[in-house]
């Protein structure tokens, strides 16, 4: 009923059908989505990390070289300072412990006894090279790989857990 | 009692809001226009009351009414009458008021806007935004209620999460809120044409200032947040392919490809079938987002305490507007009049092909936000996707449709001429490989990747400029022709333009970011740290009192070489309320670019700094601001309410006819 | 009452303008023209505006005429008979109105009668300031306290005043901050130290720490007779493992109190358990029976203190688990018992007696 109907198109044999015109169209989108489809998988493979506590790389065998995530509690009075802006600390879910090396700024809410997430290269024999401590906003929050991961290890207390202040 | 009013009005809205979900409806299968005009008398009304609920909200606000729980948890009385009045949104009740409350004025909108607007349309359309306000009204009252109240009150409040108390922040949950529930509109005309069967550029017309309203609000939006994260958060970062952030951007894909194919709908009655599943999928994503962000099934930094049971109510809302809606697609869709038919090489094609790729963009980011997901609940392994994958994804399938997007641009529409428009883009082709090949030589040795980029901005920036300098000059000689020409041009196609050289812009300066620089050192006063052109001494360490925080204020001398620029300060803040520490980041402007210097915790032997020379960073926001005043200049366009077919004219194949 | 009318008034006014539109006599029906010829109106004004601006050539304008035409003949086409006032629709109209009178009263009384609280009064922060007199509730003067101090963070008065309250209120950092701002432009005085170094050993959790002990120190410096300091640091020899040094300590202090003095009942019963740890240490090396004999000594020496008056949880649970591992059943509830009455203002001690007294398997103990 519109325009395209009432003015012819030229060149006729430039016409498409309707048909041929869809096709067309599934075609192309068939063409980028298969695109997409073979970068997502390429990707998938060398550009996801996985996430473990301490516990699971012991259990699961994690190769040294291996880039991760590593989660769970900063052990009370494991951290160590300098020099420079190096920083070692302990991260433990009660049963294991991997000791981080990292160089860098810690973000504001780091602390003794809080839940932790950094990303780097676990270096073998317990040890990891942290190349970023990733912050959150909240001091009430806990990284959910986190608290999986305690929970698991039967750490875990409740909602609030034990240094976050309690609501009434 | 004022407290108690706010809380029964909500009740009452939610009634209100379930009359107008029904009845219209009722009257539109009976043809009866009586109770079909009951919808926009109930949307007024329940805006009406959702408004009241939110004033009585504020009022507890500002009056540090800490009996009330919301009050108590997210504020404090010593906080500044502005962080008070923020504090209303900053929270997750707050918030979801404000939702609500928007959705509603954009109901009421509709409800009084009905001499543009099909009545038949119209009673549908507010039928479905009622469905929605009703059910957001019920995950309120029942889940995450606003007035919950406290008794005992206690004396003093909890205060705001401190790295909310920013104005960034507190104008970006209601930028975002805009964009979401301008999406919500386009879901509900789209809905409101299924049930009626039919669909034609008269909807298209109806639906385009929603989605342009709603576009530019979540450009604003997003563009806000991320500025705010590369403040406030002192990593210096601004895109983290975060979840949460992910879950405002898939939206707003989706919606730049519903503006285009709204276009295509409104000016050749085509893609309409494509554009009602691209309405139904864009405000779906929208609900996602809000249920990534509350529910904290995926891991974010930019999580807060989050509830489980929120969660649970909102894959509910999720299921039911998602799979309702895509259910009566499915049903009606076939029954929709099919559009009109254009040549291979046309406007239209080439917005199709923007469709595709944005649409597969969208995917891209979809499967790589929910792919952890799905993931752990199949093997419990537990993974992280992040800028490496996006790199690899997202990234490849937006190039090629910014290299195509000048020459789209202008093509005529039904028939275009590839060549004629591969020859108008020629020039601005040519001087953004000039650029890209100085910038190679320049910065020898540098990231390759980055000249490419900025090639490729400025490529879409003169594009842009050159089409409309095109279009004004072409068929006009002199200059007053060409000036009534320029004003005579619609203001969609400034808007366009202007919204295309956007994009260029924050391509360059997302490109240039590959030439930023850091230091970080420890620093005793006196001492200087260099990245990058820049140079910072610190002068002292003094701590300072604000209304609710104390901090200690490092001052710093900036340099650019030995040239002295200015003083600069950064601090580390604690909120006594909640003993939280936050960072505040030290940043200079210089032109386009900046300097950045953000604090780490003092040590024994000084203060750790740390330092970043962050080159023509601004031009990633500014040029989101250019593509939301584009947005926005089409939004005041009125020329198109009539989609005049045009005659080809002879001569007009090789012209954009607009 | 006052509320429930302000909300009666509010449904009304509500379902008034719901109802409003139905109660408009002769409603046209959906395919009405009127709205297509007026858009079509609308739209051919649009269509000779741009031409008089020489937007769009004579012949452009035209074509878009015809469609504008074209348009209005398909809603035309699409147009049912109106639907005017018919039986069927009184009837829809009385059944609606039926269904707005019932569903949004009830549904918004439903919820808000779940959730509300209708008798709770707005309670402005300013207000209650405002509010003097004895009914004004401590939480409030203790918050204008804060806001003053906030204010005025070189008043060491008022520091000096807040820092024990925090104290009390098991704010221990914030006591600590409270009493070295007290001292910060004020004069050093002895009692603020002791208070910031019981500060800082609470905070950790009642290990002295060494900048408690330091704080203990200067105290002791001005005031050789401070007892807070005196005990603390007695404490901290007994921390130390020094315990004959701590137990000499305490003795000295106790020998320098006034007969009056009411701080000497804790210091006793450090001293005794003291005493009783370093003699359990030697009871450990007798022999059976006169071991059981030792103990149960101990046991009844508590017992007496006890039944004096004063206690505390701890040593009320301590006295209880003693007596039923003395297999004194009997005993063990009678002493529950008299906990429960002594602790009855505490909730929490209440609660963990209960669950003791669980444990133990004691009859009869709760009420």
């Amino acid at each position: 009923m519109t325009a395209a109907q009432t003015t012819s198109l030229r060149p006729a044999k430039r016409r498409m059908t309707r048909k041929q015109r869809r096709l067309t169209i599934i075609a192309a989108a068939g063409a980028v989505l298969a695109l997409a489809a073979g970068l997502v998988l390429f990707a998938m493979r060398d550009a996801i990390v996985f996430f473990y506590g301490p516990t699971e790389i012991a259990e699961k065998g994690v190769m040294p070289g291996t880039r991760m995530r590593l989660g769970g509690l900063v052990e009370n009075g494991s951290v160590q300072r300098g020099p420079g802006q190096r920083v070692a600390f302990a991260v433990t879910d009660g049963k294991s412990t991997v000791k981080v090396s990292y160089d860098g700024l810690l973000p504001d809410l780091f602390r003794e006894g809080q839940g932790v997430v950094t990303e780097g290269v676990f270096e073998g024999a317990g040890r990891f090279k942290a190349d970023s401590v990733l912050a959150k906003h909240d001091e009430t929050y806990m990284p959910r790989e986190v608290a999986d991961t305690l929970k698991k290890q039967g750490h875990w207390q409740g909602e609030a857990g034990a240094t976050a202040p309690v609501k009434p | 009692m004022i407290v108690e009013i706010g809380h029964y009005a909500l009740a009452l809205a939610f009634g209100v809001s379930v009359i107008q979900a029904l009845v219209p409806l009722w009257g539109l299968s009976r043809q009866d226009r009586a109770l079909a005009a009951v919808g926009a008398s109930a949307a007024l009304v329940s805006f009406g009351l959702v408004a009241l609920s939110f004033a009585t909200l504020v009022a507890s606000y500002v009056r540090s009414d800490f009996s009330v729980a919301n009050v108590f948890e997210n504020s404090h009385s010593a906080q500044p009458l502005i962080y008070k009045l923020t504090s209303v949104w900053g929270n997750h009740e707050g918030s979801l008021l404000l939702w609500v409350l928007i959705l509603t004025l954009f109901g009421a909108l509709v409800a009084v806007s009905h001499r543009s607007l099909p009545p038949r349309l119209r009673a549908g359309a507010l039928a479905a935004q009622g469905l929605v306000a009703a059910a957001f009204l019920a995950f309120m009252l029942f889940t995450s209620n606003p007035f919950r109240r406290l008794v005992p009150a206690p004396a003093e409040g909890q205060d705001l999460n401190p790295i909310l108390q920013d104005l960034g922040l507190a104008i970006h949950p209601p930028l975002l809120y805009v964009g979401y529930v301008g999406f919500s509109m386009t879901y509900a005309f789209a809905v409101a044409a299924l049930i009626d069967g039919r669909i034609d550029a008269m909807w298209a017309r109806a639906v385009r200032p929603w989605t342009l309203l709603a576009w530019v609000f979540l450009t604003l939006g997003i563009a806000m947040g991320s500025y705010w994260a590369y403040y406030e958060l002192g990593w210096g970062g601004w895109w983290f392919w975060d979840p949460v952030e992910n879950a405002s951007f898939m939206p707003w894909l989706a919606g730049t490809a519903l503006i285009h194919s709204t276009v295509v709908m409104e000016k050749r009655d085509a893609l309409k079938v494509w554009t009602i599943l691209l309405a139904i999928l864009t405000f779906s994503l929208s609900l996602l987002g809000t249920f990534i962000v509350r529910s904290g099934v995926l891991t974010s930094v930019h999580s807060f305490a989050t509830d489980p049971a929120r969660g649970l109510f909102i894959l509910l809302i999720l299921v039911f507007f998602v799979g309702g809606s895509l259910a009566l697609f499915a049903w009606r869709a076939p029954l929709l009049r099919q559009g009109g038919l254009f040549a291979p090489v046309s406007r239209e094609s080439a917005l199709v092909v923007n469709n595709i790729f944005l649409a597969t963009a969208c995917a891209t980011v979809f499967v790589g936000t929910l792919y952890p997901l799905a993931l752990e609940m199949a093997t419990g392994d537990k993974i992280s996707v992040g800028a490496p994958f996006f790199n690899a994804t997202f990234v490849p399938v937006m190039v090629p449709l910014l290299l195509l997007l000048p020459i789209g641009q202008s093509l005529a529409w039904k028939r275009g001429d590839l060549l004629g428009a591969a020859q108008r883009n020629a020039v601005a082709c040519g001087l953004a490989v000039v650029a890209a090949l100085s910038l190679i030589a320049f910065t020898r040795g540098g990231p390759v990747l980055a000249p490419l980029g900025v090639g490729l901005g400025v490529f879409l920036v003169l594009g842009a400029g050159f089409d409309l300098g095109e279009r004004i000059v072409a068929r006009a000689s002199g200059w007053p022709a060409m000036l009534s020409r320029a004003k005579g041009l619609p203001r969609s196609a400034w808007g366009t333009a202007l919204a295309h050289a956007g994009v260029g812009l924050s391509i360059i300066g997302i490109a240039a970011a590959a030439w930023s620089s850091e230091a970080i050192a420890v620093l005793k006063p006196g001492e200087r740290l260099t990245a990058g052109r820049y140079t910072v001494m610190l002068e002292s360490v003094v701590p300072r009192t604000g209304p609710n925080f104390r901090a200690e204020v490092a001052r710093f001398q900036l340099f650019s070489g030995d040239r002295e620029l200015a003083p600069l300060e950064a601090s580390k803040r604690v909120y006594t309320a909640r003993a939280m520490p936050t960072t505040e980041a030290g940043i200079r402007t210089d032109w386009l670019s900046q300097a950045y210097v953000s604090l780490g915790d003092a040590q024994d032997d000084g203060l750790a700094v740390r330092l970043y020379d962050k080159p023509l960073i601004l031009l990633i926001w500014i040029g989101a601001i250019v593509m939301a005043l584009g947005g926005g200049l089409s939004l005041t366009d009125r020329r198109f309410r009539l989609a005049a077919p045009r005659r080809a004219a002879p001569v007009a194949a090789a012209q954009p006819a607009e | 009452m006052m509320i429930w009318a302000v909300f009666a008034v509010m449904t009304g006014a509500a379902i008034f303008a719901l109802l409003w539109p139905l109660s408009r006599g002769q409603v046209p029906g959906f395919a009405d023209t009127a709205d297509a010829r007026s858009l079509y109106r609308s739209q051919l004004g649009e269509i000779d505006r741009d031409m008089a601006r020489g937007l769009i050539a004579a012949g452009e304008a035209e074509a878009a005429r015809a469609e504008a035409a074209r348009r209005l003949l398909r809603v035309a086409g699409d147009e049912v008979a109106p639907a005017g006032e018919t039986e069927p629709s009184l009837r829809r109209r009385r059944a609606s109105s039926a269904l707005m009178l019932s569903v949004v009263p009830l549904l918004a009384l439903l919820i808000y009668g779940i959730y509300g609280s209708p008798d709770n009064p707005d309670q402005p922060l300013a207000a209650r300031l405002e509010q003097a007199g004895p009914q004004q509730d401590f939480a409030v003067v203790f918050a204008r306290m804060e806001a003053h101090l906030a204010a005025n963070p070189t008043d060491t008065k008022g520091w000096s005043l807040i820092a024990p309250i925090y104290l009390r209120q098991g704010r221990y950092d914030d006591a600590a901050n409270a009493f070295a701002a007290a001292m910060r432009n004020g004069k050093p005085d002895p009692d603020l130290f002791s208070g910031l170094g019981e500060a800082r050993t609470l905070a950790a959790e009642g290990v002295v720490t060494a900048s408690a002990r330091e704080a203990f120190s200067e105290a002791v410096k001005r005031d050789p007779k401070n007892v807070r300091a005196l005990y603390y640091l007695a404490l901290a020899k007994e921390q130390d493992g020094d315990a004959p040094g701590a137990i000499a300590s305490l003795n000295e202090l106790l020998a320098g109190a006034p007969p009056d003095a009411n701080w000497t009942a804790p210091v006793r019963d450090r001293l005794a358990r003291l005493e009783a740890q370093a003699k359990g240490d030697a009871i450990a090396a007798l022999p059976d029976a006169e071991r059981a004999q030792a103990i149960k000594g101990m046991v009844d020496g508590l017992a007496q203190r006890l039944s004096a008056g004063g206690g505390t949880l701890a040593d009320w649970s301590r006295l209880i688990r003693a007596r039923a591992a003395l297999g004194e059943k009997a005993e063990a509830s009678q002493a529950a018992r008299t906990a429960r009455e002594r602790l009855g203002q505490d909730a929490a001690a209440l609660a963990a007696l209960d669950a003791l007294a669980d444990e133990l398997d004691l009859k009869e103990v709760k009420p």
